[in-house]
């Protein structure tokens, strides 16, 4: 696609968006009652058409079992008549009641109701969502690792382990054995055991540090407590001799709250430091637990599979009406490098600066990066070389009467 | 140098996030780089929430479907057996010689137990019951999604309902239902439906056609309102068979039967497949040695679940696909690729690359700038700050750095030291 026609859509796109409230671009609640009540009247007809046709094996039922009566009744021999009239009187009977017309039409009205609701449907709902879907290689062995690592990274072992092998992947467990020991370590500060969490974090101490966290620090504060807790002064005092002292330098007023609270053992829910007992603050600490795991594994915090199938229910809707507005260029759909208009993803979704200059409209980039001029606005190198013309004439700033030549601008690094 | 100017850009930040930021109005005349008005926060989210909802057709779809097919299944039963009671009455009366009365009540009786077994299996089918509750159920759970204290367990439920429909379509069975039994959401995956398709699925593996042509028969006026040749591929495969085993005449009395009828659409396939008879299943000639191959086979479970999802108003990609490729190429950056990339960012991790590679990368309209101490968004609340160096943080971030520090900064990257009052502000677009 070229230059020019990318664009073109990008600048329709942003037209229509602020200029055309309904339509292609209409956000409107989604009228679930609406649904509920198309939905019910047609269970209310199933039900009823349902019921009708038991009404009519019924009678069909009864009319045979009067004729059968009268048969029987031919043993008295009093006003009877031979078999072959009551049949006939049988027949008749039914074909007034029409029994197979009736269920025909009983069936047409349930069918007229169902596709009702199935057109209200269709017209509710984005029949289908896979149209934006582009036909390249999408490696089945790759998404079931995926997946594998995420039922590991979610505590879900049997069920990573049964994937596994219905899917034939072992060599997607890579993950498995690290979570265990990060579940098998929240499961002891669960049940308020802090030894396997302190040994862990022990042997990473100095790469937690190197992380900028002080998570060895906290769990032995937490230790600490919960040794005072269970009343034993002397047994608190050595544990912060041996363990908090080597953090004292540079956690020197947290550490004297802490032997504070040597005045109070055993009755730490009288002190002025009541707080460390909270259940919220071990909750607080086994997140920062699994986020100090996560990252020493070079894992992030958040499952990766979630956070790319969030960002996806948020896009697919953009780039299902992207699809739509260039339905007929199929082949510019599969050959496209970059879509030609954003995707708005919430915050949690940015995750690296993007600079898009003003001018040229154009993401930066290590050839194009961006330059900060004298007055505070930001171009990029590309469009300040255009501006400028030659290297040493000052030219003015798209944005403000102010001045600037080339050597006063500022590279700059987000 | 603090020049205060207006750009006539859209806000800093993005759009949905909608915070204080002046609401820029746009641009009266057309098309140049009008500013989208950002949307009042709390509707926005509802907004996102109320989209992602309307990408949930097959959900709703599917159980609807099983049952229009429970009540098709019903009516065509009772259809049937009440029609032959009618006509084994009317066949008793036509009757020109006469019959004896324990004939005839011995003939009532039958078709009386007949009506009766009838009524037993429509009153007893619960089926119907289940799937109407089945369907209310989702608009149900649908609905639940409004309820915004409950919204990210929502979300947790949507994931596991993408990965059972994953675990379905590659017929990983015993996983999906293991994955909805420990979630609970079995009303909200379609298992059962699954299950149909998978005797169809395991006989077509099995080299058995005879399920699947049930299977069309059962489906007859849809498949042929969809103008499918399934019915046609499977007659095929069989006429094939029929060669393999070197039975040519019952395969040529086969394709009289039941190919000849296709040959009006699809005459040069029919040709094809039919012209094998000149060979045999162990010919070298590439045309129609391929048509000889087990992996025919494969292609006929292929076309049978597409066909069959299309039935089902399912999507003919897993939905996992479907969302996974979308939030890739939402994500896609150029950034992503280097080694600096943030490990949040999913696409830090090789697989998601791998993934990725062939799709478009994102684009963005305006700068979106996050600050590399606090990850935060550097927009006009929180703007960014440039260091002598040129190295740029959010205000937030270098005011706390020295209010902690009697006001020096030091640079995380670089390690330089300055002062704030050194520090510049940048108007990003």
């Amino acid at each position: 696609m070229s230059d020019r026609q990318i664009r073109d859509i990008g600048f329709s796109w942003e037209f229509a968006r602020s200029a055309e409230p309904e339509g292609l671009f209409s956000v409107e609640e989604m009228d679930l009652d609406m649904i509920q009540d198309a939905f019910d009247r047609v269970a209310k007809k199933q039900k009823l058409s349902s019921s009708k046709i038991q009404e009519l094996i019924d009678q069909v039922r009864r009319e045979i079992e009067q004729a059968t009566a009268k048969l029987q009744m031919t043993e008295n021999a009093t006003g009877c008549s031979d078999p072959t009239s009551i049949l006939v009187d049988l027949k008749t009977k039914l074909n007034e009641i029409a029994p197979m017309k009736q269920l025909e039409s009983l069936q047409k009205e349930l069918n007229v109701g169902l596709g009702k609701y199935v057109k209200i449907i269709e017209k509710c709902f984005n029949p289908d969502i896979s149209k934006a879907y582009r036909n390249v290689d999408f490696d089945v062995h790759i998404v079931n690792q995926i997946i594998a690592s995420h039922f590991y990274r979610q505590g879900l072992f049997d069920l990573g382990d049964c994937f596994i092998s219905e899917a034939n992947e072992p060599e997607a467990a890579a993950l498995k054995s690290p979570f265990m020991e990060m579940y098998s370590i929240l499961e002891a500060m669960r049940c308020r055991n802090l030894e396997p969490s302190l040994s862990w974090a022990s042997k990473q101490s100095e790469r937690l540090l190197q992380n900028g966290s002080d998570l060895e620090l906290k769990l032995h504060q937490l230790q600490f407590v919960e040794i005072l807790q269970n009343g034993s002064r002397s047994e608190a005092l050595n544990y912060a001799r041996t363990y908090l002292a080597p953090f004292a330098s540079v956690h020197k007023v947290e550490i004297q709250k802490l032997l504070a609270c040597l005045l109070w053992a055993g009755r730490l829910h009288e002190s002025p430091y009541a707080d460390f007992m909270y259940p919220s603050h071990w909750e607080r600490l086994a997140e920062e637990f699994m986020q100090q795991f996560c990252s020493l594994l070079g894992q992030s915090f958040q499952s990766p599979l979630c956070v790319a199938i969030a960002a996806g229910v948020q896009g697919l809707p953009t780039l299902l009406k992207l699809e739509s507005v260039m339905a007929a260029k199929k082949q510019e759909w599969q050959a496209m490098k970059q879509l030609p208009v954003p995707v708005d993803l919430g915050r949690e979704f940015q995750f690296h600066s993007i600079f898009v200059c003003p001018v040229l409209r154009e993401q930066g980039s290590d050839e194009n990066p961006p330059m900060l001029m004298p007055c505070g606005h930001v171009l990029s190198k590309q469009s300040i070389a255009k501006l400028s013309k030659s290297s040493t004439r000052a030219f003015k700033c798209p944005y403000c009467p102010l001045e600037a030549s080339v050597a006063q601008c500022k590279l700059l690094h987000f | 140098m603090d020049v205060d100017m207006v750009i006539d850009s859209a806000p800093n930040g993005d759009a949905s996030s909608g915070a204080a930021s002046a609401v820029v109005p746009p641009a009266p005349t057309a098309p140049a780089v009008p500013a989208a008005p950002a949307p009042p926060p709390s509707t926005a989210r509802f907004s996102q929430v109320s989209e992602s909802l309307r990408l949930e057709h097959q959900f709703a779809r599917v159980p609807l479907e099983h049952l229009k097919k429970t009540i098709r299944t019903n009516y065509r039963l009772a259809e049937k057996e009440v029609a032959a009671v009618i006509s084994s009455v009317a066949e008793a009366a036509d009757r020109h010689d006469a019959v004896s009365r324990d004939d005839a009540l011995t003939q009532l009786s039958s078709l009386v137990s007949r009506l009766q077994g009838l009524k037993r299996k429509v009153q007893g089918s619960r089926a119907e019951n289940l799937q109407t509750q089945r369907c209310r159920a989702r608009l149900e759970h649908l609905d639940s999604a409004a309820n915004t204290d409950k919204l990210a367990e929502w979300k947790d439920v949507r994931l596991r309902r993408i990965l059972v429909d994953y675990m379905l379509r590659m017929s990983y069975y015993d996983t999906a239902k293991n994955l909805a039994e420990t979630s609970k959401i079995q009303e909200l995956v379609d298992i059962d439906v699954f299950l149909e398709a998978k005797r169809v699925i395991d006989s077509l593996q099995n080299k058995e056609v005879a399920p699947a042509l049930v299977w069309c028969a059962e489906n007859k006026s849809r498949l042929k309102r969809s103008k499918s040749k399934l019915e046609f591929q499977l007659r095929l495969q069989e006429f094939i068979e029929l060669v393999r085993a070197d039975e040519n005449l019952r395969a040529i009395s086969y394709a009289r039967k039941y190919l000849a009828p296709w040959g009006a659409t699809y005459m040069k396939e029919l040709q094809r497949v039919v012209a094998t008879l000149a060979f045999r299943h162990d010919t070298e000639c590439s045309t129609y040695k391929v048509l000889f191959e087990p992996t025919q086979w494969d292609y006929l479970v292929e076309q049978f679940k597409q066909e069959f999802c299309r039935l089902f108003g399912m999507t003919n990609e897993p939905l996992l696909n479907v969302y996974l490729q979308a939030g890739l190429t939402a994500l896609k950056t150029p950034l992503c690729y280097k080694e600096s990339c943030s490990k949040e960012d999913p696409l830090s991790q090789e697989g998601f690359r791998k993934l990725a590679e062939p799709l478009p990368f994102s684009k963005l309209h305006h700068s979106k700038l996050v600050c590399y101490i606090t990850k935060e968004l550097m927009d006009h609340e929180n703007p960014p700050l440039v260091l002598p160096n040129g190295y740029v943080y959010s205000t937030k971030a270098l005011e706390e750095m020295a209010n902690k520090n009697d006001g020096k900064i030091t640079c995380p990257r670089t390690g330089e030291v300055c002062n704030f009052t050194e520090l510049v502000k940048a108007y990003i677009s």
